[in-house]
């Protein structure tokens, strides 16, 4: 019995993989190249749009919080909870959003390299699927706690954008075509823009 | 009657397949493919006037023949690994290892699922061949299926055709075979009918699909020397790290 349902599963499994297929709507021709571009994007979004350490304090730094406490009746604290963390949900929603863009990036080169190793592919899947995870966990954490949970968020962010922003220019730097950057380098000293 | 005009009518299909391949300079292309289509032709046509010469020739050839098609099957699953994958060298690897493990695994599966049957017979040995040989090709399928979807393959309309053709044929062929050993002879003309509409249905998607050549589209090339993986890997892993303490850090505050 438990053989009839292996072989059932394994037959009906490809049948649904193969719906799947026919009814999947093409990827970009373009590919890699527009990856490419959605990774710079990503990158750029982390660095100046979502974790700078001005933007994180106004998010989770509960001094704005006291300030309307202080200032105004307890039903525009209770509002004014609420904006924040709707916010704060925002935040994670597009810090996962740019992950899931860096991974499309990853995914979009490495298919084109004739070094990749499964192990390093699996591993790196199963690094992307837990730190997507982990923001979902964070949004559940957020919704249950509130805003103003995460008071360490700030330094540590701060930090870490830096080393974010390092590694994937380094990244992404090496795929720049050689030619693009001796022409850079060789350019007229009047930074003639290229 | 209805088997027999599917029969005729699957004889002209692949014969056109044949004449389209020749007619759109594709024969060479996927020459797997097509001396699969060749092979089962040879073998339909052969098997059509033998039955009608002598009405035991069928019986006597049938399982041979059949044997022959379901290795020629896997030639058919070896094109579309190569066709699908062919500008992605990384995926293209990530599949042949993929594939070999899924064969090693699934095969010593069923040579230890044999050795501890005891009720074995020449008669259910040849039906559970194929069933296992289909087994593998459905697993390996599924595989590069897999890779395909993960590293978002665009597949051109040929490529498409081929394993939605080939996919259903062995899909349906498997779960018909299963059943068949489990419900025994009364469930026959239910697996004859169903094999053949879906080898029917496989010709009619392989037809419409090959009619012209249409080729994968092509992703740029840049990379493709495989310098750069090194870099590209410990890049991804490091912006990994560095969003993960970020993220561990909101968590535990």
């Amino acid at each position: 019995m438990i053989g009839l349902l292996l072989y059932l599963l394994v037959g009906i499994g490809l049948l649904v993989i193969l719906w799947v297929l026919a009814r999947r709507e093409g990827a970009p021709v373009e590919g890699c190249g527009r990856q490419f571009v959605e990774a710079r994007q990503a990158l750029r979004t982390l660095q100046l749009g979502l974790l700078p350490e001005n933007l994180i304090e106004r998010i989770f730094d509960r001094e704005d919080f006291r300030y309307v406490m202080a200032a105004s009746p307890g039903e525009i604290g209770e509002l004014f909870l609420q904006e924040r963390k709707r916010i704060s949900l925002m935040w994670v929603r597009r810090v996962r959003c740019e992950i899931r863009n860096l991974m499309q990036f990853h995914l979009g080169y490495s298919r084109l390299h004739v070094k990749l190793s499964l192990p390093t592919e699996i591993r790196l899947a199963l690094d992307f699927t837990l730190l997507l995870l982990a923001c979902r966990a964070l949004r559940i954490l957020l919704n249950a706690r509130g805003p103003y949970g995460a008071g360490a968020v700030v330094r540590i962010l701060t930090s870490a954008a830096g080393r974010v922003c390092a590694a994937s220019e380094k990244s992404l730097a090496f795929l720049n075509p050689p030619a693009l950057e001796s022409f850079r380098h060789n350019s007229a000293g009047d930074g003639a823009a290229i | 009657m209805l088997s027999l005009l599917l029969w005729l009518a699957g004889l002209l299909f692949e014969l056109l397949l044949l004449v389209r391949a020749v007619r759109t300079k594709t024969l060479t292309r996927y020459f797997y493919f097509y001396a699969y289509i060749f092979c089962i032709f040879a073998v339909s046509a052969g098997l059509y006037i033998g039955r009608s010469l002598s009405p035991s020739f069928y019986d006597a050839w049938y399982w041979p023949t059949q044997f022959a098609t379901l290795a020629m099957g896997c030639a058919v699953v070896l094109e579309i690994v190569r066709q699908a994958l062919a500008a992605y060298p990384g995926a293209e690897r990530l599949a042949r290892l993929a594939s070999c493990a899924v064969f090693a695994v699934t095969f010593c599966y069923l040579e230890w699922h044999v050795a501890r049957r005891m009720d074995w017979s020449t008669t259910n040995a040849t039906v559970e061949l194929e069933r296992d040989l289909r087994v593998i090709q459905a697993l390996v399928l599924a595989t590069v299926l897999a890779i395909v979807f993960y590293y978002r393959i665009e597949l051109g309309k040929n490529v498409k055709g081929m394993i939605v053709g080939f996919g259903a044929y062995v899909g349906v062929s498997l779960t018909t075979l299963e059943l068949r050993s489990f419900l025994g002879p009364r469930f026959n003309a239910g697996w004859g009918d169903l094999q053949t509409l879906s080898y029917f249905f496989a010709l009619i998607v392989w037809t419409a699909a090959l009619w012209s050549y249409s080729p994968n589209p092509k992703p740029p090339t840049t990379g493709r020397n495989g310098t750069g993986y090194d870099a590209l890997v410990h890049g991804t892993r490091a912006q990994l790290e560095s969003v993960r303490s970020s993220l561990r850090g909101v968590a535990r505050s």
